[in-house]
């Protein structure tokens, strides 16, 4: 009976009007509870709490009479329609309401009802703004700049999207207000390139292809982006975009993707002073002349190959006379040629072309390559002829290559090289008793 | 199923976990059966976060690939596109569209973009027309993917030719977003370290996305107590050097693409009695390389040369095992022999893979040709004539040996020698275009773009330097019982290890001079935790490091800091992420134009 009695008082302080009634019926309940085991505080501090609300907005210079049931359904909206900001906040501070329901809510209002004070500058009204509302959680400052803007403020807006944090939202807001390079560099500065595309994009439809190009050689990065969508998608621009900004030296690349105009490849590049570049281009001009001449001549089907992919298909042709004088009007390095003919005369099986060869003059590449070369074609006989002419030190290998055990001993004994000797003994099979015993006793010599 | 990814030090599954959630949730937006339509590169990263099982619970039932023309019959109520956002993928989407239109069947469609979807490429398909067929557009921010315990990748190929070449920092704002995701799901990170350009351009993108969310503050405990944010181009010399630990060997022979390699099927055919002369399997043997397989856990950072007596070591281990049949006697022990018996067989098996790929690799290692590569490599790297023209290279160009050999090469002469005198540039990039092609006039230049190979300037060559500052180079690396990370390339530590390895201990003030030295800023960022987060540290309690390779790293780099973190008296563990995970071949042939004219 008790619990239920100080139930009904606390519910009946709820509904009344006179702040002493409130405080009597409170108290009796809170006398009351004292006596029993098993009371439940909430409703008790609850409506304790609710009180204090209701008898603020009660207040004259509020106005609002409400009755606890309508309190019940009000939401903070009522308050801050009647723009009470200041107790707005205190109630949502005092009722705890989470930031984001409460306190930002109203200064989320306040905000967007202080841009439209016309007696105020711009100045001002974005000083206060920022002053209050600072990193509030929740607080979108486009939103606020929106109303601004809405409200034939522009200047004040853009002030206001100043402080917001989340680039994404301050661009399309820039966008709209017309004021695109500041969108353009807001967006780079956010990082997010589908943000600069989407600004660069809206430019380009409406600009003049002048200043759009202008806008973006202030911003590189802009710039890069949409030279690398040019790339997939507008080839003609690229150019005339390298062209604006004088850049020979991607104009030139730009040439040589295109389609292999090398002749405005080579100005470029020698208007770029890369000198490098231009004459390998003059190279591949020449060396595309001669294909071509060689194809109507003699159906070669060079056009198109590499210089030295073309000195092997004139060998393989048998054209030695055109492949010598590729190799010399190019500077081919002798060692390079003297390896492509080499491999060129084995593939053929010309061996006697091939020791010719040999005795033109003292081989670039050494004689090793001579003996390697012909035992890939297996040709062993071929191959020893050269052993003789290696260089000493490579000579245990040429022997080995050709499966001359005794031969690579005595070279390894003669150059009393220890490792050598180890060579040729993890090649031998152990029935060479002799030839192990021989190169040992010169391994335990060679020791000493 | 990803139970390897909780193993370590940061439980990654929590991210796979996230990432599994947001798929179910897009795919069951979609109500009825489906169909998925992928941008074929992102089946091999979404494999790493689900496999087919997964989608087949949500009703999705065919799957395509997308191309353009018309959209293969499915008899399903929704069409999804798994998609990149890029433009050309999008006139893609639109052509199947307006071709299914005529056939006036009622589908739904639907579009997901990987990882963000892109108001340019909305913009594209309302050109197009189509916009309005789509339901549903989404994203689904997918950055970061768990690749192993200790291991995150962007799985952005792209990534280090975009920052370098084209200027397009689109990989970075990813990076920063997924770092801002990881940071929402294992805690604010305190401290930020970085060098180089990119590094500063994440950070700065970091802090400011942290001021966006300002507000809704991050209540979980940091996991992680640093961040190191490396560019890729601080170290150019790394990747071009060849990788000497088994898994960096298997990257390099056969190359591992999400987390799986292809292998000549010839020694892995099944050998049973009876049938012995069937013919050979000619697809080849494709095997899922992680930590979740225990042996391989064991191996993958072994220098090669230690990974024959590891394995013979595991095959007494296991045949031991099996011997212990011979001793069970009562039920009871026969009973827990058998329970074993499914373990014991798995370790079978993966020992009998793992010495076949180990004899694949030596038939390599043991080449001539590859002791001549890497005696080059090695004299360059311990600045041996690196500023003559190098006859190996010489040789190689003549024997037509493929292109990219030649481009590591010339590269790493180059970078050991701070550029090439011009003498010796213009003859090898000569050499380079006479032999190989006109074209690869463009790879040169990108390739001069990106610094890997350069003129010298009249500066001095300041590699020796660096390399003595930061002890580069160990004569005596120990390959079997490592002392050093120098062992992951048999005498040279990383570069960028080292750097990772200083920051640790003493710090990076011992090194500014080396720092100066390499390219880009280097910069200490603090993140304020909210009160109550600090951490109390145990006595002993080891620090959490995460390394963010901007640019890509390879497996010996990964394998050096988990060298680093199993030291005992390091005091810190290191998780890696990367944009994507390279070697030498696979970075150079990203940096190629035309990389289809190349000779093999």
């Amino acid at each position: 009976m008790l619990g239920e009695a100080v139930r009904q008082c606390v519910e009946a302080a709820g509904h009344e009007y006179d702040s002493i009634t409130q405080k009597d019926l409170l108290r009796a309940a809170s006398f009351g509870k004292c006596f029993l085991t098993d009371f439940v505080p909430d409703p008790f501090v609850l409506t304790c709490r609710e009180l204090r609300v209701l008898n603020s907005v009660r207040e004259s210079s509020v106005g609002l009479p409400l009755t606890h049931t309508q309190f019940k359904q009000m939401t903070l909206q009522v308050l801050i329609d009647r723009q009470f900001y200041p107790l707005a906040i205190e109630i949502c501070r005092y009722l705890k309401i989470p930031d984001y329901q409460g306190v930002s809510r109203v200064l989320k209002h306040w905000a967007s009802c202080k841009v439209q004070q016309k007696d105020l500058t711009d100045e001002a009204i974005a000083r206060a703004v920022c002053v209050k509302v600072g990193d509030s959680p929740g607080v979108s400052y486009s939103h606020i700049a929106a109303k601004a803007y809405e409200c034939g403020r522009t200047e004040l807006a853009i002030k206001l999207l100043d402080f917001e944090a989340r680039s994404g939202e301050q661009v399309p807001l820039l966008l709209k207000m017309k004021r695109s390079q500041l969108a353009l560099s807001k967006a780079v500065e956010s990082g997010d390139t589908d943000l600069v595309y989407t600004v660069v994009t809206y430019l380009k439809n409406e600009m003049n292809r002048g200043d759009f190009f202008m806008t973006l050689r202030n911003q590189p990065v802009a710039l890069s982006l949409y030279r690398q969508f040019c790339k997939l998608q507008e080839q003609e621009t690229l150019k005339d975009l390298y062209n604006q900004d004088d850049d020979h030296q991607e104009l030139a690349n730009y040439q040589v993707t295109a389609s292999y105009r090398e002749k405005s490849a080579v100005d470029e590049y020698n208007k770029a002073k890369n000198e490098f570049s231009a004459k390998a281009t003059e190279d591949e001009m020449r060396l595309l002349r001669f294909q071509r001449k060689l194809d109507d001549e003699k159906g070669a089907g060079l056009l198109g190959l590499s210089l030295q992919a073309t000195m092997e298909a004139l060998l393989a042709l048998g054209l030695h006379k055109q492949a010598e004088q590729l190799y010399r009007d190019f500077r081919v390095p002798d060692k390079r040629y003297w390896w492509l003919k080499l491999k060129s005369l084995a593939e053929k099986e010309e061996w006697e072309e091939l020791e010719k060869f040999s005795k033109s003059k003292k081989s670039p590449i050494g004689y090793l390559a001579f003996v390697d070369v012909c035992m890939k074609s297996n040709n062993r006989f071929e191959a020893k002829k050269y052993v003789s002419k290696v260089m000493p030190e490579q000579r245990v290998r040429a022997h080995l290559a050709v499966s001359d055990l005794e031969g690579a001993a005595d070279a390894a004994i003669e150059r009393k090289n220890e490792s050598e000797m180890a060579l040729v003994l993890s090649r031998s099979s152990t029935s060479d008793r002799l030839l192990i015993d021989r190169l040992n006793r010169a391994a335990t010599v060679a020791k000493k | 199923m990803a139970a390897h990814l909780s193993y370590g030090r940061v439980n990654l599954n929590i991210l796979r976990e996230a990432a599994r959630k947001e798929l179910r949730e897009f795919l069951d937006k979609c109500a009825g059966s489906k169909a998925i339509v992928w941008d074929e590169y992102l089946t091999g990263p979404f494999g790493l976060i689900a496999q087919y099982s997964l989608l087949k619970e949500h009703e999705v039932e065919k799957m395509f690939t997308l191309k353009s023309g018309r959209l293969p019959a499915a008899d399903v109520k929704n069409i999804i596109f798994f998609v990149r956002p890029r433009l050309e993928l999008m006139d893609i989407i639109a052509e199947n569209i307006i071709s299914e239109d005529k056939m006036h069947s009622p589908r739904d469609f639907h579009i997901l973009f990987v990882p963000r979807r892109s108001m340019l490429c909305e913009q594209r398909l309302k050109e197009q027309g189509v916009l309005a067929s789509f339901i549903n557009i989404e994203e689904y921010i997918l950055d970061l993917i768990p690749y192993d315990g200790d291991l995150l990748s962007m799985e952005y190929e792209s990534a280090f030719r975009e920052c370098y070449l084209e200027n397009d920092q689109t990989s970075l704002y990813h990076t920063a977003k997924g770092l801002m995701t990881l940071q929402a799901l294992y805690g604010t990170i305190p401290q930020i370290y970085g060098k180089g350009e990119c590094a500063r351009h994440v950070a700065n993108m970091m802090l400011r996305m942290k001021r966006e969310f300002a507000g809704s503050q991050n209540q979980i405990l940091p996991v992680f107590d640093t961040l190191l944010l490396l560019d890729r181009n601080v170290d150019l010399l790394t990747p071009l050097a060849t990788q000497l630990t088994y898994e960096g060997l298997i990257d390099e022979v056969y190359g591992i693409t999400n987390g799986y390699v292809k292998l000549p099927p010839e020694k892995f055919a099944q050998k049973k009695q009876g049938e012995a002369s069937k013919d050979l399997p000619t697809e080849p043997k494709k095997l899922q390389l992680n930590s979740a397989e225990e042996l391989y856990a064991e191996i993958r950072d072994k220098n090669f040369n230690a990974v024959g007596a590891a394995l013979s070591k595991k095959a007494k281990i296991i045949s031991a095992a099996f011997e212990e049949r011979h001793n069970a006697k009562t039920v009871g022990e026969i009973k827990q022999f058998v329970s074993q018996l499914p373990h014991m067989q798995a370790a079978r098996s993966s020992l009998a893979n793992h010495t076949s790929i180990a004899e694949l690799i030596k038939d390599i290692t043991t080449s001539e040709a590859f002791f001549d590569n890497l005696t080059v490599e090695q004299e360059f790297m311990t600045g041996v004539e690196t500023d003559k023209v190098n006859t190996y290279i010489e040789d190689s160009i003549a024997q037509k040996d493929p292109l990219i050999k030649i481009l590591r090469l010339v590269s790493m002469q180059s970078v050991c020698n701070n550029g090439l005198k011009q003498k010796v540039f213009d003859y090898y990039r000569r050499e380079i275009l006479q032999t190989y092609g006109y074209e690869h006039i463009l790879t040169l230049n990108n390739l001069e773009k990106a610094g890997l190979l350069k003129l010298q300037s009249n500066s001095r060559n300041n590699y020796p330097t660096i390399r003595k500052t930061l002890k580069l180079w160990m004569e005596d690396a120990n390959e079997q019982n490592p002392n050093d990370i120098s062992y992951v390339y048999s005498g040279y530590a990383p570069l960028s290890i080292r750097l990772t390895q200083v920051l640790a201990r003493p710090g990076w003030r011992s090194i500014e001079e080396v720092l100066k030295m390499l390219p880009g800023p280097h910069f200490e960022e603090r993140q304020q935790l909210p009160a109550g987060l600090h951490k109390k540290r145990q006595q002993g309690e080891n620090r959490t490091t995460l390394v963010f390779f901007l640019g890509g790293v390879s497996y010996a780099e990964i394998a050096a800091l988990r060298f680093l973190s199993q030291m005992e008296d390091s005091g810190m563990e290191y998780i890696i992420a990367t944009t994507k995970l390279l070697n030498g071949t696979t970075w150079i042939k990203s940096l190629m134009d035309r990389p289809e004219a190349q000779t093999s």
